[in-house]
């Protein structure tokens, strides 16, 4: 039990003390953020969005505060929802692409029928 | 300073002790994650759509439930595993979109080509119906296509015709303008001709002609010369004007000019006389444009009476200048 416990402690000391990452460690977020605001991502996931966004300005003030550890973490769950933005925007419009052509088909099919009758199937 | 950060190290490394020693819990935030991996999982609609984004949350999740170490980093594995789980939920659902969206685009194409097949059928079956209306009707066609050929051309040999008629009558209406001014000018002519045969009557039927064997006499009566006198009164000219025009209507013969008295008087006398009276008349005429050597004059005294001398009417008969135009 002992061991363990001293492992444990060693892993958490080592873990805090993580010196400061350098500034390339906010720039996969941004890109990311960057794709899904060109994704649509403000107008088709617009929380995901903010979380993105959010997430990253706390991971800046962690790094302010020396919260390194904490602020890697902020980095990642900024660049993931970015990620989910992304991801939605295109399920977004692919829904929409769908409904456009469900409609268009309706409507191709309304004018078929009546021109050619009860022929068309 | 110095002081302070090891004393926030040793309230870290407390703190860090206390999560680290505290026994796996059960973790609401995890269980509900895992909740909905497995909702996701059993989803007939998704779970085939995103197999790697899936496998992905899985292994996220997995990591967060096995993670040991301090609450920040497990929430940190937890939220990072959950949307790891809603992103394969996203791919998962944009799939199915893209494959409705693919059964959509079929279902177009087999809609318009349907529509095509159709028109196509529709068309064929005008077509057919055209035609059995065409072999139907054919002879009809035919026969009223003749009818209308004849007609235009019946038109057009009409049109040909009347324009071959009005040609015609522009041309005949030409010959007669042209008939007509010559006609006019005939007309004319024979006016004119008329006139001098006219004219030409009058002065015959005011000469005395007589026909004789030698050919036609002109008689001058003896208007022309007093009693006894060689020469011509005043205004005989003129009346020898009107056998002068007598004379130039036959200009190829010849003329005799002949002077005859009443049997009073010598014979002799008489003679000379007439001579005289015949020259005068002779060189009368020649003044008056006969030609001089067409023209002969004689005297033949009293011995040609044409009348009695018995009488005053008969010896003024006699005295007399007879104008011969000769045959020969």
């Amino acid at each position: 039990m002992k061991p363990i416990l001293v492992a444990v402690v060693l892993l958490a000391l080592a873990a805090c003390t993580t010196i400061r990452p350098g500034p390339d460690a906010f720039l996969s977020a941004e890109t990311v953020i960057a794709t899904a605001e060109k994704a649509g991502g403000d107008e088709f996931a617009p929380v995901e969005m903010r979380f993105a966004r959010e997430k990253l300005a706390s991971a800046h003030q962690g790094m302010e505060k020396q919260k390194y550890v904490v602020a890697l973490y902020l980095v990642d769950q900024s660049e993931i929802n970015a990620e989910l933005a992304i991801e939605k925007s295109r399920a977004a419009k692919s829904r929409r692409r769908v409904n456009e052509l469900r409609k268009s088909n309706d409507e191709l099919e309304n004018k078929l029928r009546a021109t050619f009758g009860d022929v068309f199937e | 300073m110095n002081r302070s950060l090891k004393q926030i190290a040793l309230i870290l490394l407390l703190a860090m002790l206390v999560a680290c020693t505290a026994t796996p819990k059960k973790d609401l935030a995890l269980e509900r994650v895992r909740d909905d991996l497995n909702n996701l999982r059993a989803n007939p609609e998704l779970v085939g759509y995103a197999p790697l984004a899936l496998g992905e949350a899985e292994r996220a999740l997995r990591v967060a439930e096995q993670a040991s170490g301090n609450e920040i980093y497990r929430f940190h594995l937890v939220y990072m595993a959950d949307r790891r789980i809603q992103i394969a939920k996203a791919m998962a659902e944009r799939e199915q979109y893209e494959q409705a969206r693919d059964v959509l685009e079929s279902r177009h194409s087999a809609m318009l080509l349907k529509a095509s097949q159709l028109e196509a059928e529709q068309a064929r079956a005008e077509a057919e119906r055209a035609r059995l209306l065409v072999a139907t009707t054919s002879e009809d066609a035919q026969r009223a296509r003749d009818e209308k050929d004849r007609a235009l051309q019946k038109e057009a040999e009409s049109a040909r015709a009347a324009e071959l008629a009005t040609e015609e009558a522009q041309q005949a209406r030409r010959l007669a303008e042209s008939r007509a001014s010559e006609a006019e000018f005939a007309r004319r002519e024979a006016d004119l001709a008329s006139q001098q045969i006219t004219s030409l009557t009058r002065q015959l039927e005011n000469l005395q002609l007589r026909q004789t064997e030698s050919g036609v006499v002109v008689t001058l009566g003896d208007v022309l010369f007093a009693s006894g006198q060689t020469s011509l009164v005043e205004g005989a000219r003129s009346s020898l004007e009107e056998v002068v025009d007598l004379l130039q209507t036959e200009p190829e013969k010849k003329i005799r000019v002949e002077g005859h008295t009443d049997s009073s008087g010598e014979a002799d006398t008489n003679i000379a006389l007439s001579q005289e009276r015949a020259d005068a008349v002779r060189q009368a005429l020649i003044d008056l444009g006969v030609a001089e050597d067409r023209i002969t004059s004689a005297g033949m005294g009293e011995d040609f009476p044409i009348a009695s001398n018995e009488i005053e009417a008969g010896r003024s008969r006699n005295r007399r200048v007879d104008v011969i135009l000769l045959d020969n």
